[in-house]
């Protein structure tokens, strides 16, 4: 092989590799800014979904609440036979609509579509943060960082969060295990 | 402790290292058993043009399996197609991991069994199933249930499919061009001049001896790459959730099921996120543990305890 002809291998090898590592920083860029579109979208969802689930479990759980209250002010009266009487009918309409009540089912399915709708918005945060990460080493590690040296890129910040604020420091009260009260 | 972005980088180098090992391996295996078929037949040859035939013809016999590997598997292990209804939590986990992975959601599916297991098919992201039986959806939690999720898509980022699938073409060609030597020693009568050449006896000599013990090696490291692509499929499941102790919580759950998979069969068991094929356990110790095409449990878990 002459060495013409080696040499303008080699020139095209390295042409297609700045090429490739040009290519792969900028569609890297463009799907963080994607990325971060996604997390507003997730968020968008969440605020128009939590109001409606909510109102929707309420009016649910509203027509169970009153029936239990009137049991358990019959429950304290000392002939209740009366209250009972004027409960009954009531009662019944609920077991012919209704033959159960559901109230735990709302209830759970309501903190399912929670969990889910906050890991949602979680997991659209961590694409972000896992993508800039990908980016950022990019830049700093060799031979990458010449291609992008060359061509101007900038490291991206990802998730902003501020650098010197409280999260930083664990106070006195939370070393404590905190406590659930029921 | 171990960091999961170094577990997941080192696994992928230790798993590069052993897909070059493999590819030299099968270059070197099938040049020497053509050379040996071509001394038996009496004629000069670098070997290369009867491994290209070979390679052909593996090449088109798995590409099929390769191309509808998603439809074969899935028409075998009899699944139906998930429902946001009556599959909430499974459905709602693949969206939320695939969101993470930026993966676009795989197709679903459910496998009526209820012995716990999971697998992912399909040849690129786009084509990607992940497929989950009722046992394993019905005694998981959501963390436990994300960590194995993780553990599937990871395989479908990582293209396990279609790196397996390549691997099963080039050990297809060794079998093959083993066979072809073994088969013509053993019925064919020979060129006219066998012993008049010393150096064809060498090269028959060591054609049938690579003939017959490298289909063996080929699948031993066949089967080595599966392991650490389980590894490498833990790792990048820790690191869309963080959360190692889902995953080591249902391995454990799994670990303690005994029951065998019924739908499925020595082709498909390195899909499964465990081996499905659980009384197969018999033979113990390092020589088994060759042949198998997962990890142990208790060495998956003691990784994953490592990173948490």
């Amino acid at each position: 092989m002459s060495l013409p002809l080696i040499l303008i291998i080699i020139v095209a090898v390295v042409a297609f590799y700045v090429m490739g590592v040009y290519n792969s920083l900028v569609s890297l860029r463009t799907r963080i800014q994607a990325s971060i579109q996604e997390i507003g979208n997730q968020l968008k969802r969440q605020a128009e979904l939590i109001p409606n689930l909510e109102t929707s479990a309420k009016a649910y759980l509203s027509h169970e609440k009153d029936i239990l209250k009137m049991l358990s002010e019959a429950r304290k009266m000392k002939d209740p036979s009366a209250k009972i009487a004027e409960l009954l009918p009531k009662l019944q309409v609920v077991v012919e609509s209704n033959p159960e009540l559901k109230g735990a089912d709302v209830i759970t399915r309501l903190m399912d579509e929670l969990r889910d709708t906050s890991d949602k918005v979680m997991y659209s945060r961590r694409l972000l943060i896992d993508i800039t990460a990908d980016y950022n080493i990019k830049l700093v590690t060799f031979p990458t960082s010449v291609v992008a040296n060359t061509f101007g890129f900038k490291s991206e910040k990802g998730l902003e969060m501020p650098e010197n604020s409280d999260f930083l420091k664990v106070t006195e009260q939370e070393i404590k295990t905190p406590k659930v009260n029921l | 402790m171990i960091n999961v972005y170094e577990s997941v980088d080192s696994n992928k180098r230790k798993s590069w290292i052993i897909i070059a090992g493999f590819v030299i391996f099968v270059l070197v295996a099938s040049v020497l058993i053509a050379k040996g078929l071509a001394a038996y037949y009496g004629y000069q040859s670098s070997g290369f043009e009867l491994t290209g035939l070979a390679l052909i013809i593996s090449g088109v016999m798995s590409f099929i399996s390769y191309y509808a590997s998603d439809s074969i598997i899935l028409g075998i292990s009899g699944a139906r197609p998930a429902d946001k209804r009556r599959d909430y939590l499974f459905f709602t986990v693949a969206e939320n991991l695939s969101l993470a992975a930026g993966l676009p959601i795989p197709k679903l599916y459910v496998i009526e069994d209820t012995a716990m297991n999971a697998f992912a098919t399909g040849r690129d992201p786009a084509h990607a199933s992940v497929c989950a039986t009722t046992g394993l959806l019905a005694k998981l939690n959501r963390t436990e249930l994300e960590g194995v999720i993780g553990h599937e898509l990871s395989h479908v980022a990582n293209y396990d499919t279609r790196l397996m699938s390549v691997v099963t073409i080039l050990v297809g060609l060794i079998t093959l061009l083993g066979d072809w030597l073994i088969r013509s020693t053993f019925w064919g009568r020979g060129s006219r001049d066998n012993d008049s050449k010393d150096g064809n006896a060498i090269f028959l000599a060591i054609g049938l001896i690579m003939a017959i013990l490298s289909p063996i090696i080929a699948q031993i490291i066949q089967l080595a790459i599966s392991r650490r692509r389980e590894f490498l499929a833990d790792a990048s499941s820790v690191k869309l959730t963080r959360q190692p102790s889902g995953l080591i919580s249902a391995l454990k759950k799994m670990g303690i099921d005994k029951e065998p998979l019924e739908a499925a069969n020595k082709a498909t068991a390195h899909l499964y996120i465990v081996n499905p094929l659980k009384n197969r356990h018999d033979a113990v110790g390092w020589f088994s543990g060759l042949f198998n095409t997962h990890p142990p449990l208790s060495d998956r878990i003691k990784v994953l305890e490592q990173m948490s």
